[in-house]
C-alpha cells in the first residue's frame, strides 16, 4: 500500500477544489436529488471527498489505480458497489482498523463515524451522482503568448499552410478529407461569405467559363477589393459585435452614441485590427460610443454601471472573455475574478471605483488592472487619457495572443460556420487544432492585423473550398473533430439582400449615417443597391434575427424557426416584396415564356438553371400567360428553399 | 381545391416535432430540468390584463379619502378623484366606474400591496421591462419575457397554437417603442417561444391566415410547388443536416398553422354579436375577447395591454381624472364579462388572469418619499384651477395594486394594505415583482429556480431563483 503525506492546507489542488465546490453550491437550487435518495450528494458527499480521497485518487493521480473523477471512473475501479456497502471496499477501507489497509492512510485524519455514516448511506443509496460533476478540472488553461509553427512542408496539390496543417489533423483523427466543391458552388459561397450577396448573373457566367488555374484566388481578390460591397455586409457583424445600432434604447436622452460613420470608414479603409481595436479602447470623437457604453436614465444594478459595461464588452469584444459573471463575484464558471472585471472597469472610470460584490459595496475601490498582467501594467496615477492609451496598447500587444486568437477564430467561425473555438466567446475553450488557430493568429499578427488578407487566406485553402459536411444535430460536446465546413444560415440581412437584389426591391436611401461612397461602374448593377444593413430593422429583419444590440451579439441564432417561417409565408413584409419583385421582373422581361422565366428567376436566386422536373412545376405556378401573382408565387416557393436559404 | 384540414392528431405531430427539431439547435438549455421540484399547478393558462403606463391605485382599486373638484382646493390635500364603491366583497371598495368588476370581485384576490423598484428616475419602459421580465434592465444578455418562460418551460397547450400572444402593442412608430422591443421578445430563450404580437385584435386572424388578397386554393397551390421544386432539389444530400431538417419542419409547421381550423379561435368576429358588442368598448375590451378565444383554444400566456404609449392612456400627466373615467370605462366591463366567460365555460379555475400595471400613481410624489426621480407632472399647481390639474400625474412606486382571478387563487380575498394617508405607501404584506413573478409561476407548476444555462452560469426564472411564491394568495387544498 502507498503511503501519502496529509494533505496541505491550502494547496493549489485545494482552491481547485474550492471552486469546483462553489459551483456545485451555487448551482445548489437545481441540484435537488429525486425525494427517494437521503443522500445529498454535493453537500454532505462531495466535501468529504475532497477532503480525504480527492488529493491520491483524483485529477490525474490515480493511486492503486483508484479514481474518483467521476461515478463511471469510480465504478470501473471496483472499489464500490452500489447498493451494497458491505460489499464495497471503499467502506472495508474507511472503517479499517489495520494500518496497512485503512484509507486515508494513517498519516492523515481517519474519518469519522458521522462521515463514515454519510459514505455508508451513499454506497447504500445506489451512489448518487450529480450529472456532469467531476473532480478532474475541465478547465483547459489558454496560453497567452502567440506561438509561431512550424508548418509541415509543402508537397505538390498540398501547398497552403492552413492545408499542410490539417493534413496532419485529419490524419491524426482518422478524418477523410472534406471533398472539393466546384466552381458553381465555391463562387455562390464565397460571393454571400465576403461581401454578403449571390453572384450576378453574368459574373457566375464568366467565372465558370475563365480558364485561368489561379481563378479561385482571383475572385476572392475581387471581392475584397470592393470595398463598399464588403463594408455594406460585414456592417452587421460589427454592429452586433459593437452594439452599434441607428435607433434604439439609450438614443432616446442622450445616453448613447452611435459610431456608424467611424464604424464604416474603417471597414472601407480595411484598418488595421490592431488600430480599430486601439481607436475603440481609447476613442476619438467619432468611436467613442462603444466606450462610453450604454447610460440608462435612472438607477441600475452595479454590475451594469457604463465603466463595467466597458469592462465586460473589451473582454467579450477583443479575448471571448466572459466578465459578466466576474462583474458581480468570482467567477464559478472560469477564473476571472471581481478584481479583473473592476480593474479593467477602473481603466475608464472618471473617480475610484467602489467595488460591489452581488450590488453590495465591499468597502474597497478598484485601481486599474488589465486582464493580463504579465504583459504590463496601468499606471493608476495616470490621468484617464493616458490609462486608455495603456490599455489600448496591452489588448493590442504583441505578445497578448489571445487578441489575434479572438479574432482568427470570429473569421473562421464566419467563413467555415463553426470556430477552432466554440463557442466564440469561450475563448478560454479547447481549440480543436492548437496548431492552426496560433498559426492563423500569427500569420494574422504578422500580416499587419489585414482583416482582408486574413479572409483571404482562408478561402483560397482547400478547407475552405471544400464540401460542407452535413451534421444530424448540432456538436455541443467535448471532442469535436474538423470534418469540413457546416451550412450557414443566412442572416437576416443577407436574406432580405438576396431577395431585394432577385426583384430589384431595395430601398431608395440609407438610413446609416456614414459617408457612404457611390459604386465603381465595375461592379454589375444588380449588386449596385442600398442594403439592409444601412437600414433601420423592420419586423422580417428582427423576427429572422437582426438583434436589437442592447448586448454584445457575435453569432446568430442558426435555425429557422416556426415563427420565423410564419413570418416568411404570409407576413406582409415578405408578401409585398415579393409582389412588387414579380411585377419588376415581368416588366424587365415582357416577351418572355414561362420557362425562360423561370430559368432567369432560378438562376439569379440559386445561380444555376432549373432541372427539368424544377422547370415542370415552376410553369405550373407560373401557368402559361404568367401573371404577377405567378411570378410571386413562383418567387416565394424559390426563396424558401434550403438551398437559398443557407450557403453550403 | 387541395386545401385540406389536418386532424389535431396530425397536428399534434407535426407541431411538436417542428418544435423541438428548434429546441435542439443551438438555443439554451434547461439546467438540470429533472433536479428542480416544480410545485403543482393550480392553473394551466395565464392571462395577463396589462394596465400599460402605470395605472394609479387611488382611482382605481385602492380608494382613499376623496376630494371632489372645486377650484381652490389644494392639490396636496387631494389622495383620490374617485369616491368609493361597495362590491359584492364587504371589506373591497373600490372607486367609481369599475362597477362590473365590483360585481365579480368575490371571484378574485385583490393585492394592494404590489411594490415595485424605484429605479430612480421614471422611464415607463425600463419599469415595464422590470416587470415583463423579473430583471432590471441592462442586462448582460437579453431577458426572456415571462410568457417565453412559461412558453418554454410549460410548452404549447395546443401545438396549433403559439403558446405565448401578445395582443394590443404596437411595436413600431411611438416613442420608446426600441425599449418595449427590448422586453417584447424570447431573448435568450429563442423566437420560437417568443410573443406572438397580434396589436389590432380585429386583424388578428390575418396572422394567421394566408397573405391578404391569396385565395386559399392559390396559397395550397404555391405550398405545393414549394415541396415539388424542394423534391427536385439536387442538393437533397443536406437533407440530413439539422439546418436544413429544421428549416423544413418549421415551414411545414407555419403552413399547417396557416391552414388549421384551430385559426378560427383568431377571428373575433366569429364571435356571437351580442358577446361581442359586451367586449367591445375598444381595442382593450376586444383585446380581453380574443385572449378568451384563445384560451379556450389552448394558449399558453397571453398578454392583453391597453398599450403604451408615452403620455396616452394610463400614462396621465395631466388631465388624470377625465382620463381614467375613460380608461375605466374602457376595461371594467370586458374584464369582468371575461372572468364571468372564463367561469361559465368551466375554465377559470385552470386559467389565472392577472392585472397589473408597471408602477401606480400619486398627486404629489414622485417615485417614493425621498426619490431623486424628477417630476414629471405637465400640470402643476398648489390649487386646482381647471380641470386639468385633476388628477394622478405622478410616478409611485411605494405601491400599487394588482388583481387576480381563477387559476387556484383565494375568492373574495384582500391581500396587503397601504397607508390611509399620503405618503400612500405600503403597510403591511408588501410584494415585490420577485415574489409576484414567484407567485404566477408557482400557479403554473414552474419552481422559481428554474434555470437556463446561459453562457455556462445559471439564468433563473426569478432574479437569483430567490423569488418566494406567497402562498397565502392560493386557496387552502391548492
Amino acid at each position: 500500500m502507498e503511503r501519502t503525506e496529509p494533505l496541505p492546507p491550502r494547496s493549489i489542488a485545494m482552491r481547485h477544489l474550492f471552486t469546483l465546490l462553489a459551483i456545485v453550491a451555487s448551482a445548489a437550487p437545481t441540484l435537488a436529488q429525486p425525494p427517494d435518495k437521503k443522500t445529498d450528494f454535493a453537500h454532505d458527499v462531495v466535501p468529504i471527498l475532497k477532503a480525504h480521497c480527492a488529493k491520491c485518487h483524483t485529477n490525474g493521480t490515480y493511486k492503486g489505480g483508484v479514481s474518483f473523477d467521476t461515478r463511471e471512473a469510480l465504478l470501473e475501479s471496483k472499489s464500490v458497489v452500489p447498493g451494497k456497502p458491505a460489499m464495497s471496499e471503499l467502506h472495508a477501507r474507511v472503517t479499517s482498523t489495520d494500518d496497512e489497509l485503512r484509507m486515508p492512510p494513517p498519516k492523515a485524519q481517519p474519518l469519522t463515524a458521522k462521515e463514515i455514516a454519510v459514505l455508508t448511506r451513499w454506497i447504500d443509496d445506489g451512489l448518487p451522482w450529480e450529472p456532469g460533476f467531476t473532480f478532474k478540472p475541465t478547465a483547459y488553461v489558454a496560453p497567452l503568448k502567440p506561438r509561431k509553427v512550424v508548418v509541415p512542408p509543402a508537397k505538390l496539390g498540398l501547398e497552403h499552410p492552413i492545408d499542410r496543417i490539417l493534413e496532419g489533423y485529419f490524419a491524426a483523427n482518422k478524418v477523410t478529407p472534406p471533398e472539393p466543391i466546384d466552381d458553381m458552388a465555391f463562387a455562390r459561397r464565397v460571393y454571400f461569405d465576403l461581401i454578403g450577396l449571390p453572384p450576378a448573373t453574368g459574373e457566375l457566367e464568366a467565372f465558370v467559363a475563365d480558364k485561368d488555374a489561379d481563378k479561385r484566388a482571383k475572385l476572392v481578390a475581387k471581392l475584397l477589393a470592393e470595398d463598399r460591397s464588403y463594408t455594406d455586409h460585414w456592417l452587421a457583424f460589427w454592429n452586433d459585435v459593437l452594439r452599434n445600432e441607428y435607433k434604439g434604447t439609450g438614443y432616446i436622452d442622450g445616453g448613447r452614441k452611435q459610431i456608424t460613420a467611424w464604424l464604416y470608414q474603417s471597414l472601407l479603409e480595411n484598418k488595421p485590427y490592431d488600430q480599430f481595436a486601439r481607436e475603440l479602447i481609447n476613442p476619438a470623437a467619432g468611436s467613442e460610443g462603444f466606450a462610453k457604453g450604454i447610460k440608462w436614465r435612472g438607477a441600475v444594478n452595479a454590475s451594469q454601471i457604463v465603466e463595467l459595461q466597458f469592462s465586460q464588452n473589451v473582454g467579450q469584444v477583443f479575448f471571448g472573455a466572459n466578465l459578466k459573471c466576474a462583474s458581480c463575484h468570482d467567477s464559478f464558471i472560469d477564473n476571472w475574478k471581481l478584481d479583473d472585471a473592476y480593474g479593467l472597469a477602473a481603466v475608464i472610470a472618471d473617480k475610484p471605483l467602489a467595488i460591489h460584490r452581488c450590488d453590495k459595496p465591499t468597502g474597497a475601490t478598484a485601481g486599474p488592472k488589465f486582464l493580463f498582467p504579465e504583459l504590463g501594467t496601468i499606471d493608476p496615477a495616470a490621468p484617464k487619457a493616458k490609462r486608455l492609451e495603456q490599455l489600448a496598447a496591452l489588448v493590442t500587444h504583441p505578445d497578448n495572443g489571445r487578441f489575434t486568437r479572438t479574432m482568427v477564430n470570429r473569421v473562421w467561425h464566419r467563413l467555415m460556420g463553426r470556430g477552432i473555438v466554440h463557442p466564440v466567446d469561450v475563448m478560454g475553450g479547447k481549440p480543436w487544432s492548437n496548431d492552426l488557430l496560433d498559426y492563423l493568429a500569427v500569420y494574422f499578427a504578422e500580416n499587419g492585423y489585414d482583416l482582408k488578407k486574413l479572409m483571404a487566406h482562408i478561402t483560397t485553402s482547400k478547407a475552405y473550398q471544400s464540401k460542407a459536411v452535413p451534421l444530424a444535430e448540432e456538436f455541443t460536446g467535448t471532442g469535436y473533430v474538423f470534418r469540413g465546413p457546416e451550412l450557414k444560415r443566412l442572416s437576416a440581412e443577407q436574406f432580405i439582400d438576396a431577395v431585394w437584389m432577385l426583384t430589384g426591391t431595395a430601398p431608395a436611401k440609407p438610413v446609416a449615417p456614414a459617408k457612404i461612397p457611390p459604386f465603381p461602374d465595375t461592379i454589375p448593377k444588380e449588386r449596385q443597391f442600398v442594403r439592409a444593413t444601412l437600414v433601420h430593422c423592420d419586423e422580417l429583419m428582427r423576427s429572422l434575427g437582426r438583434p436589437n444590440r442592447e448586448q454584445v451579439v457575435t453569432t446568430r441564432p442558426d435555425q429557422l424557426t416556426t415563427l420565423q417561417a410564419l413570418d416568411l409565408s404570409n407576413g406582409e413584409r415578405l408578401t409585398s416584396t415579393l409582389s412588387r419583385g414579380a411585377a419588376n421582373i415581368l416588366k424587365a422581361n415582357p416577351m418572355a415564356t414561362p420557362s425562360e422565366l423561370a430559368e432567369w428567376i432560378f438562376t439569379r436566386a440559386l445561380s444555376r438553371k432549373p432541372n427539368a422536373a424544377e422547370l415542370t412545376a415552376a410553369n405550373e405556378l407560373l401557368g402559361d400567360k404568367p401573371t404577377a401573382d405567378g411570378v410571386a408565387d413562383l418567387l416565394w416557393a424559390v426563396v424558401m428553399l434550403p438551398e437559398f436559404q443557407l450557403v453550403m | 381545391m387541395i386545401h385540406r384540414e389536418l386532424s389535431r392528431r396530425e397536428y399534434l405531430q407535426a407541431m411538436t416535432a417542428a418544435g423541438l427539431a428548434t429546441i435542439a439547435g443551438g438555443a439554451p438549455k434547461l439546467r438540470a430540468a429533472d433536479a428542480v421540484t416544480h410545485p403543482k399547478p393550480t392553473a394551466d393558462t395565464v392571462i395577463l390584463l396589462w394596465m400599460a403606463g402605470g395605472m394609479g391605485a387611488p382611482d382605481t382599486f385602492d380608494p382613499k379619502r376623496y376630494t371632489k373638484f372645486e377650484v381652490g382646493v389644494p392639490v396636496d390635500k387631494i389622495l383620490s378623484t374617485f369616491p368609493a364603491i361597495d362590491t359584492v366583497v364587504d371589506n373591497i371598495k373600490l372607486t367609481e366606474g369599475l362597477e362590473h368588476i365590483a360585481k365579480v370581485i368575490d371571484r378574485g384576490t385583490l393585492i394592494r400591496s404590489h411594490v415595485v423598484a424605484d429605479l430612480g428616475n421614471i422611464l415607463h419602459s425600463r419599469h415595464q421591462y422590470h416587470w415583463h421580465t423579473g430583471y432590471v434592465p441592462p442586462q448582460t444578455v437579453a431577458c426572456p419575457h415571462i410568457g417565453a418562460w412559461m412558453a418554454r418551460v410549460l410548452g404549447p397547450r395546443n401545438p396549433a397554437i403559439p403558446a405565448f400572444i401578445n395582443i394590443g402593442q404596437r411595436l413600431e412608430g411611438s416613442g420608446e417603442s426600441e425599449e418595449l422591443k427590448a422586453f417584447t421578445t424570447g431573448g435568450f430563450i429563442g423566437t420560437e417561444f417568443g410573443p406572438f404580437n397580434l396589436p389590432f385584435p380585429n386583424d388578428a386572424v390575418a396572422a394567421v391566415k394566408p397573405p391578404k388578397g391569396m385565395t386559399p386554393a392559390r396559397f395550397a397551390a404555391r405550398h405545393d410547388k414549394f415541396k415539388e421544386l424542394l423534391k427536385a432539389s439536387p442538393v437533397g444530400g443536406m437533407a440530413s443536416d439539422h439546418h436544413h431538417e429544421s428549416m423544413l419542419k418549421a415551414i411545414d409547421g407555419a403552413h399547417r398553422l396557416l391552414t388549421s381550423k384551430d385559426r378560427d379561435a383568431f377571428d373575433i368576429t366569429k364571435e356571437p354579436k351580442p358577446s361581442y358588442d359586451n367586449y367591445n368598448t375598444g381595442r382593450f375590451g376586444l383585446g380581453c375577447l380574443l385572449a378568451r378565444r384563445l384560451a379556450e383554444a389552448g394558449a399558453r400566456f397571453i398578454e392583453v395591454t391597453t398599450e403604451y404609449v408615452p403620455f396616452l392612456h394610463w400614462d396621465t400627466h395631466e388631465n388624470g381624472h377625465t382620463t381614467y373615467a375613460r380608461m375605466k370605462k374602457e376595461i371594467d366591463r370586458p374584464i369582468a364579462q371575461l372572468v364571468l366567460d372564463l367561469e361559465e365555460r368551466g375554465m377559470l379555475d385552470r386559467t389565472l388572469v392577472v392585472l397589473a400595471s408597471e408602477f401606480s400613481r400619486d398627486m404629489m410624489i414622485e417615485g417614493i418619499p425621498g426619490s431623486t426621480a424628477k417630476d414629471q407632472s405637465r400640470a402643476k399647481a398648489d390649487k386646482l384651477g381647471e380641470l386639468k390639474h385633476y388628477g394622478l400625474h405622478r410616478h409611485f412606486t411605494g405601491s400599487g395594486s394588482v388583481l387576480m382571478f381563477g387559476g387556484g387563487v383565494k375568492q373574495g380575498f384582500l391581500y396587503g394594505e397601504t397607508a390611509p394617508e399620503r405618503p400612500l405607501v405600503t403597510t403591511k404584506n408588501p410584494v415585490s415583482i420577485r415574489d409576484l413573478h414567484a407567485t404566477l409561476f408557482h400557479a403554473m407548476g414552474i419552481s422559481p429556480k428554474t434555470a437556463f444555462d446561459v453562457e455556462k452560469r445559471p439564468f433563473y426564472a426569478t432574479e437569483d431563483g430567490k423569488g418566494v411564491p406567497v402562498l397565502e394568495l392560493f386557496a387552502k387544498g391548492q
